[in-house]
């Protein structure tokens, strides 16, 4: 009837000022934690996002490679020798660079991604490029991904407007013919994707016997690791032969290694955790010292410390619960302003939204252990 | 515990409620020990109302806190409703106490929850009781105790003589077996004052509790059926 739970409760709503400023540092924190957390994830996720566009079975980079998107190149020539290998279907190379497009209405550069790649076997995930294949064969014909950033001018407006777009891209004169929406990174503020041939226009100063990497597909039923270590003997140490998933683990882990992406939004989360925690803390501490007086009578009439301490612990698991919830809500809010403003997807787990929540469960135990020690102190003799 | 009450009532005299032999209690040890009772015995029979006075140091409210199980014996023996405290374990003592009713001198109502909240948490102690007969004698009490209108206010909307009634109705609702209480009037007018004690009284004689009540206030000590006077931690006369 008046158990602890409903005891705590009673205290926690009697201010309900002090109520509001508790449950607002949850809110904080949770938030805090949330979105801390989704951007970790989404930076994770949007650094990998080329390497998760691979559709290819192998892919052949140089042993120097550490990430795509600053790939060193090895010999074409080396392609070649993989076709012998009964077990391959197909083979494309794949050439990517940093280049500069200017923006058409106020002159000034901004760097873009360059693909070269076979459109009509492209071996990524690039929704409909097979469809322009033909057109992207001819001399200086380009597709804009529709998902870059605004820096490059309302491109999509006048591709919309007036069929094909002429822009300059390193100081050359390219035809954008149409946008197919793939998605930047935040390598990356927009694609361009193109021909291996036109690739070589747009940088003539690059070594036209050396790419970036080599798509290969393999027959139906054939063993990817098999064949990898099959064609590995094929290309000596001039290149090396992975597999799609070894390319990803490799971005990843790259990305975790370089970029201080786990550091900054893990401190991040953590700060979050210790607002919520010194909020939570101060509360109950000031609510316990509070009520010393009351505590120990209650322990004087015969109630254990065992009662005051579910009553303290039970505090702290409302405040959890009373600030998880907005700030979840709060955290949706935020995902989805930070996905507009930066053209990043973030986006609620379950395993986040889970972990966030327990992490809020521990926040507020830890809080109320501490707040405890406070407790175990009223000396029902002192009443008197 | 209706049983136990009845049994003393049938047997007054055979079994003290309380009953002290030889009891020494000192704060702190080795050079700072500091003694403040010395042999004490006494005994407080069924149905008695006893108060306990002395001048302040004199350790009556340190004599009556051992009895309510909040600190225990350094010597002597100490029997309290049939157990002995001079032997109980921790566990044993947060027992004893809740079938002692106890008043303070501060009536130190929880701030946050009603008259009624505050009287019928008591029940958490006594799972045995039904919802229903607790609420009921809540109601109960706090209506005899002249509170019927005040049951759902907040501790801060009552007068000093109202909460201490509360919490005289809080240390009675479950029927204690024993009511300690510590200058219950120190805190009140004299009107207020005189009636907590009337109050007290009158519901202590109609369930035959003893009461041992410590007390400064002349005024009060005609309820007495005996007065036991203390000076420097010893029983000094017994009127």
């Amino acid at each position: 009837m008046y158990s602890s739970f409903f005891v705590a409760w009673y205290q926690l709503s009697h201010n309900k000022v002090k109520l509001a400023v508790a449950a607002a540092g949850v809110v904080v924190a949770v938030m805090l934690m949330l979105v801390q957390l989704g951007i970790r994830q989404g930076a994770l996720d949007n650094s990998v996002a080329v390497a998760r566009r691979v559709t290819a079975d192998l892919v052949v980079v140089s042993p120097r490679t550490k990430t795509i998107f600053a790939s060193a190149q090895f010999p074409r020539r080396l392609l070649y020798r993989l076709g012998s290998s009964a077990d391959v279907a197909e083979i494309s190379e794949m050439y990517m660079a940093q280049g500069r497009f200017r923006n058409p209405w106020n002159k000034l550069e901004f760097p873009v991604s360059i693909y070269g790649i076979n459109p009509h076997s492209p071996m990524m995930n690039l929704p409909g490029i097979e469809s322009f294949a033909n057109e992207l064969e001819l001399m200086d014909r380009v597709l804009f991904d529709g998902l870059s950033r605004k820096n490059y001018g309302p491109v999509l407006q006048l591709l919309k407007d007036q069929g094909t777009l002429d822009v300059e891209v390193n100081l050359r004169k390219i035809k954008l013919i149409d946008s197919i929406d793939v998605g930047i990174s935040i390598n990356s503020d927009g694609n361009l994707f193109m021909s291996p041939a036109n690739f070589q226009r747009m940088f003539p100063d690059r070594k036209s016997g050396s790419v970036d990497l080599g798509l290969i597909r393999l027959r139906d039923g054939a063993n990817p690791e098999e064949v990898r270590d099959r064609l590995s003997g094929y290309v000596g140490k001039e290149a090396k032969v992975v597999t799609r998933q070894q390319l990803v683990n490799a971005e990843i882990v790259f990305i975790r290694e370089n970029a201080p992406i786990d550091f900054i939004f893990g401190m991040g989360a953590a700060v979050g955790f210790f607002i919520g925690f010194v909020v939570v803390y101060q509360i109950l501490y000031t609510e316990v010292t509070n009520h010393m007086p009351q505590y120990a009578t209650l322990k004087a009439m015969g109630f254990s410390d065992g009662y005051l301490l579910r009553m303290v612990v039970s505090q702290a698991m409302i405040l959890s619960l009373l600030g998880y919830f907005p700030g979840f809500i709060l955290a949706l809010g935020l995902y989805r302003v930070a996905t507009n403003a930066i053209q990043m997807q973030f986006s609620m787990t379950v395993e986040r939204a889970v972990t966030v929540f327990l992490l809020t469960m521990v926040m507020c135990g830890l809080s109320a252990m501490i707040a405890i020690r406070k407790v175990k102190q009223a000396d029902p003799a002192d009443v008197f | 515990m209706m049983n136990e009450t009845f049994s003393m009532t049938t047997k007054p005299s055979t079994l003290p409620v309380i009953s002290s032999r030889h009891v020494n209690f000192w704060f702190g040890d080795g050079d700072l020990r500091k003694q403040v009772l010395f042999d004490v015995s006494m005994e407080v029979a069924s149905g008695e109302i006893v108060l306990l006075t002395g001048p302040s140091g004199s350790g009556k409210t340190t004599l009556l806190t051992l009895i309510g199980a909040l600190r225990r014996v350094r010597s002597g023996e100490l029997n309290v409703l049939s157990r002995s405290l001079h032997t109980a374990s921790m566990e044993d003592l947060v027992e004893v106490r809740r079938d002692i009713g106890f008043i303070f001198q501060q009536h130190n109502l929880l701030p946050f929850m009603t008259a009624r909240q505050n009287v019928e948490l008591m029940f958490q102690l006594h799972p045995e009781i039904s919802r229903s007969e607790a609420s009921q004698k809540t109601v109960e009490i706090l209506t005899s105790v002249g509170l019927a209108d005040r049951l759902d206010y907040h501790p801060a909307r009552l007068s000093g003589g109202q909460k201490q009634r509360v919490a005289v109705a809080r240390a009675l609702v479950t029927t204690p077996s024993l009511i300690l209480a510590d200058e219950p009037t120190a805190a009140l007018d004299s009107q207020s004052g005189r009636d907590v004690v009337t109050l007290l009284q009158e519901l202590a004689r109609s369930h035959n509790t003893p009461i041992l009540m410590v007390t400064h206030d002349p005024r009060i000590l005609d309820v007495a059926d005996r007065i036991i006077n203390m000076e420097d931690g010893r029983v000094h006369s017994v009127e």
